[in-house]
């Protein structure tokens, strides 16, 4: 069992985090195009019974 | 009897209205010695209005008439105009952001063609004991897109219009939520929210992925409804399909795969469901902002159309009330 599974990461979780590391490391101008692709603006809201779950 | 100059003369000096009638009572139009139309029928509301408001004691009952006659086509006029200038500028907005997205798109296609290519290639099939299916409606939160939206909810209502027990669904957007939670609110189980405005990430996939990976739901099958992009004016609504790790391990061609154990195939489970729902939300994105450019377009023109016939009936109104309203000074000052 990989380490990061052992944590509780899903694969996605683990390549997110290793995307992002590649980001940093990168030089201008390649850095701020990257930068563009990075980042989530959505928001998940749970429903339950047809209805959301306000929080 | 003696006639009397009758003089109507305007607060702004552009305008000015002089009638001599002659002694014979009849007289044709033509008689009237000058009036100067105004240039823009804009100026014809201001004086006209002015003059009504003066406290000029001449004003007869018929020039209030026609005075609030012409109001109420300038009016028209003043509804009817700003609807030029702004055609241009909603058409290009949506022109420029459909271009981003055509150009975001390609990269993006690889994804989805790799992920599904796999499942196509080891014969993954839903697992038969395991019938509940996650369906993920890929919509977004703006409108004035045309079909899009509808035509995803309509093939997700037409799926499951026998028996929505064994699905969850995912609305990605709030057009969707809207349209599907009248009939199928039980069997949502999450919507995604600030879907549209700014382009999607990777993130975004993974992140909607996950949620279905740790909701606990158990599925043996899974799929995303999507508009595909076909071309400006076309696209499709298509399903893209996607397995748990144990159907691909029950899947009759994996075989053909080298050094596969249990943890690569989850983690690749992981990864293409994200890439599928990455490729899923770019394509939607370029089919909305197409439907919208062709949407915003022929609004334009149906706009366009109106504002030309109401200009007609514009002119023509105003040409009427004026030669009324000459008759009807002509007359009243041939009665005196």
């Amino acid at each position: 069992m990989t380490f990061w599974r052992a944590a509780g990461l899903n694969y996605i979780q683990y390549s997110a985090i290793a995307a992002r590391a590649v980001r940093q490391a990168l030089k201008e101008p390649m850095k701020s195009e990257a930068a563009k692709r990075e980042g989530s603006a959505i928001r998940i809201i749970k429903w339950k019974d047809g209805k959301a779950i306000k929080e | 009897m003696g006639f009397s100059k009758f003089l109507i003369l305007s607060p702004l000096p552009c305008k000015v209205i002089c009638v001599f009638p002659s002694p014979s009572s009849k007289r044709s139009p033509a008689s009237i010695s000058g009036t100067s139309t105004p240039s823009t029928s804009s100026h014809l509301c201001r004086d006209f209005l002015s003059f009504s408001l003066s406290p000029a004691a001449h004003l007869s009952s018929s020039q209030c008439i026609v005075g609030h006659r012409r109001c109420s086509v300038c009016q028209v006029h003043q509804d009817v105009q700003p609807g030029d200038s702004s055609r241009a500028s909603t058409w290009a907005a949506a022109a420029a952001k459909y271009a981003r997205a055509e150009r975001e798109l390609k990269p993006a296609r690889p994804y989805g063609a790799g992920a599904a290519a796999f499942y196509d290639k080891a014969e993954v099939k839903a697992l038969e004991d395991k019938p509940q299916q996650v369906i993920v409606a890929c919509s977004s939160d703006r409108g004035l897109c045309g079909a899009i939206h509808s035509s995803i909810c309509k093939h997700i209502k037409a799926e499951l219009a026998g028996d929505a027990s064994k699905a969850a669904i995912i609305c990605v957007g709030d057009k969707s939520r809207a349209q599907l939670q009248r009939t199928l609110a039980g069997s949502i189980i999450a919507q995604v929210g600030e879907v549209g405005r700014k382009p999607a990430t990777f993130e975004d996939a993974g992140r909607i992925m996950t949620f279905i990976l740790n909701s606990g739901y158990e599925f043996g099958s899974g799929k995303i409804v999507y508009n595909k992009f076909k071309t400006v004016v076309s696209y499709d609504t298509l399903e893209m399909p996607f397995y748990p790790s144990d159907a691909i391990n029950a899947g009759e061609k994996i075989a053909l795969y080298d050094s596969l154990d249990a943890d690569v195939v989850q983690s690749y489970m992981e990864y293409s469901l994200a890439s599928l729902m990455f490729y899923t939300l770019k394509e939607g994105a370029c089919s909305e902002q197409s439907s919208r450019m062709t949407a915003m377009d022929a609004a334009s023109k149906n706009a366009g159309e109106m504002i030309d016939k109401l200009t007609l009936t514009y002119n023509r109104t105003r040409q009427a009330v004026i030669t009324g309203e000459l008759i009807e000074i002509i007359s009243g000052a041939a009665a005196v």
